[in-house]
């Protein structure tokens, strides 16, 4: 039993101690323009990944119909026909995953028209994360503490 | 000392739903279920014929795509599954016209069914075909959910199906084992619900020798789901048709509150047909958070059918992911859990105990990818209700209402929490689970690390998935 | 009649009402929705997947008419006929599964072009047709 505690112990000093590792702030913000390409039914780039407080500006392009791109979250949209080009601009305050959803009816798949905002550091993910594992941690603890009753 | 569900609410805790009078006799009237399912097949009739105007046009204008895939579909994982078990069943409209049929009426009850009353083999008695049938009817999600006309389609083939196999075989033989998509995991899922159908005083059916739950009587039909009311065990079958509350002369049918999941604890008919069926339910909600909320174009037009390779692509790693990756997986840490715990205990017995844990993680797991359709995309709901055949009406108001996306900024917390929640259930009935293997309790707490790390795994997988 | 008959009886017509009912219900309303003014139906789909339904719509100078154009596509679609100055209300944009309505009562006799104003696939250019408008 011993070594299952000892196991156990490291696991939480482990993730601890990666806490402050991954909610360190990584880098200033900045001024971004990401340049979004809008095909039937999907976004090139379909991720964009930027730091929190970065200023975002998209310019979304489409190529064949009219497509919109909202954003999750952020509430912000835009829409653009092929020569017309769309933009919005935000500040990135909120940090995780955002879907990015097409909001303009471009097709039968277009409610599946979507691409990925990625503000970071996740700490939402982190946390999550970190709480499954607790989970199990405590689950684990708490089965093997009946057990010696 | 009785086991406590979560440490909470013991195993065996019940509250008798149909207590009061006035319930009771409105369970026990004729004209239910005959309402609500006349009431629902209105409903359907203005979805076949949406899906039939509607034709290939937008999907998500349409009243047949969104009362299917976002109003039933949702109200299905999120509400009644969950909370009202198969009441699905009760109310379903699609093969009440078999039913008609084979009882040569509506409400009357005729002991003789009209049709062949063929027996169902033996051999199929189990969740295989319907396996099968709902993965297959997945390959086609991709025109399902998008083209009103293959809504239409589904619907009707199930309707006439229905017709055509409740005239050769049996009562619900049809909704059992053949013929519908979402009956294998509505019997299965029904495990985790809060409610359930059974006799209120076994000893009154021990004393009761002429079965009419099973056998009928002038006041209401046999069984039709064929299972005996008496002893209904788990939910898995019991389609909730009422017919036992009007047979049993001694008022002693009840619907009950009960704590969730415990049937998946009852160790009486467990099978690999139903771990399968949890296998490909998880994969299934894997596979359509990719197509549906996720970010690879080239993954729906495969599931688009834009090119045949693409599709045939598509249908090739649907099914090894579904119906062997994840069994595949499940099974090494099952091999762990028992060279853990006690290598004696049969592989087999492990595995398919075992893999009743994840009907507690795969009904999470779809709860938590409705959240993805439903703060999005159900303000188009609000537009079909008012047209709902494209034809330039406005029953009520809403039919310009535009696409209204609502709540998407907290929609992640929603589905982390509700992932957590399934991965505490899940660790709770795995650990009962494992102490019913493994009858040793020391042995079930090292044979239950395993599963339990498998089931942190695929939860943090999914956060991942959907939120990260 | 028995008992058992009646209640047979009226849950039939329950039955008929759920189907044949319904069904004949949104065809009557449907019909007094759109009676009185002589209706052309258009539909409206890109190009590639057959274009507007009617190519040529024929019409009497001094006869009003209302146009209702269902969009059954799975893009947005427009209406104009520039040369007399109609077009849609609001954005111009009828979104699929929406329906568009215009009304007016043709003032000159002609052969005029109409066509979708939204860009709706690449072909929208071709998603075009003729109206012919005749003395009585």
């Amino acid at each position: 039993m011993k070594i299952d505690k000892l196991i156990i112990g490291i696991i939480i000093l482990a993730l601890l101690v990666g806490l402050p590792l991954i909610l360190a702030q990584p880098e200033e913000p900045k001024e971004k323009t990401i340049i979004i390409n809008a095909k039937q039914f999907s976004y090139t780039p379909d991720t964009v990944e930027v730091n929190r407080g970065d200023r975002v500006t998209i310019r979304l392009i489409s190529t064949d119909v009219h497509h919109g791109l909202y954003i999750d979250g952020y509430e912000v949209s835009t829409d653009a026909r092929p020569g017309q080009d769309g933009s919005l601009t935000f500040v990135a305050n909120n940090t995780g995953k955002f879907v990015m959803r097409c909001s303009v009816t471009c097709g039968p798949f277009h409610p599946y028209m979507i691409g990925y905002l990625k503000v970071k550091p996740d700490y939402r993910l982190f946390g999550s994360i970190w709480l499954a594992v607790g989970i199990f941690i405590c689950s684990i603890l708490l089965v093997s503490r009946r057990q010696k009753q | 000392m009785t086991e406590k569900i979560l440490g909470l609410i013991p195993v065996d805790w019940r509250f008798e739903l149909t207590s009061l009078p006035y319930v009771r006799k409105i369970i026990k009237s004729r004209w239910m279920p005959f309402l609500p399912i006349v009431l629902n097949l209105s409903v359907f009739t203005v979805i076949l014929m949406a899906g039939f105007v509607g034709g290939v046009s937008a999907g998500n204008y349409n009243f047949g795509i969104m009362f299917v895939w976002i109003v039933w579909w949702l109200l299905l994982m999120m509400v009644m599954v969950p909370f009202f078990s198969r009441v699905w069943c009760m109310i379903c409209p699609l093969p009440a016209f078999g039913e008609w049929l084979q009882r040569l009426g509506f409400m009357k009850v005729r002991n003789k069914l009209f049709g062949l009353n063929k027996k169902w083999p033996k051999a199929l008695k189990n969740m295989w075909l319907v396996n099968f049938l709902f993965l297959g009817t997945t390959y086609t999600t991709g025109f399902l959910t998008t083209r009103p006309i293959a809504t239409f389609i589904l619907l009707m083939s199930i309707i006439i199906g229905s017709i055509v196999l409740m005239a050769v075989f049996e009562k619900r033989n049809f909704c059992k084992y053949i013929g519908c998509p979402v009956g294998g995991f509505l019997g299965l899922y029904s495990n985790i619900a809060v409610t359930e159908i059974r006799a209120k005083d076994p000893q009154i059916c021990k004393d009761h020798k002429h079965k009419d739950c099973v056998i009928g009587n002038e006041k209401g039909h046999a069984c039709p789901w064929m299972i005996l009311p008496f002893d209904i065990g788990r939910n898995t079958y019991c389609g909730m048709c009422l017919e036992c509350f009007k047979t049993c002369p001694y008022d002693n049918m009840a619907i009950n509150l009960r704590p969730p999941a415990t049937d998946l604890l009852v160790d009486k008919n467990r099978g690999l047909d139903e771990a399968w069926k949890a296998f490909i339910m998880l994969g299934i909600a894997i596979f359509f958070f990719l197509i549906m909320q996720g970010n690879m174009g080239f993954l729906k037009d495969w599931a688009n059918a834009t090119t045949t390779e693409g599709y045939l692509t598509f249908v090739a790693l649907h099914s090894i992911f579904n119906l062997l990756l994840i069994p595949g997986v499940f099974f090494v840490f099952v091999y762990a859990s028992r060279t853990l715990g006690n290598k004696e205990i049969p592989l087999k017995k492990l595995f398919t105990n075992f893999s009743y844990t994840l009907v507690p993680m795969g009904l999470i797991a779809w709860i938590a990818f409705s959240f993805g359709i439903l703060f999005p995309n159900s303000s188009y709901v609000l537009h079909v209700i008012s047209d709902p055949f494209a034809w330039g009406w406005d029953l009520f108001g809403t039919s310009h209402f535009p696409w209204t996306p609502f709540l998407t900024g907290v929609m992640p917390y929603f589905q982390i929490g509700t992932l957590l929640f399934g991965l505490v259930l899940s660790l709770d009935i795995g650990f009962k689970i494992s102490k019913q293997t493994f009858q040793k309790r020391d042995q079930a707490v090292r044979g239950f690390i395993p599963i339990a790390a498998f089931l942190t795994v695929v939860t943090i997988f999914l956060i991942w998935l959907f939120t990260g | 009649m028995e008992k058992k008959q009646i209640t047979e009886i009226i849950a039939a017509i329950l039955v008929l009402l759920a189907t044949v009912g319904v069904i004949g219900a949104a065809l009557l309303y449907d019909e007094h929705l759109w009676g009185g003014l002589r209706t052309i139906e258009l539909t409206a789909q890109a190009p590639e997947r057959g274009n507007w339904n009617i190519q040529e719509i024929h019409l009497v100078r001094g006869e009003p008419v209302r146009i209702k154009i269902r969009n059954i596509d799975t893009v947005s679609h427009g209406f104009a006929i520039p040369e007399l100055g109609i077009s849609l209300n609001g954005t111009g944009e009828i979104k699929p599964g929406n329906v568009g309505v215009i009304e007016f009562t043709p003032e000159k006799t002609g052969d005029f072009l109409f066509t979708c104003t939204t860009w709706c696939s690449t072909q929208h250019m071709q998603m075009t047709g003729r109206i012919i408008i005749s003395e009585k």
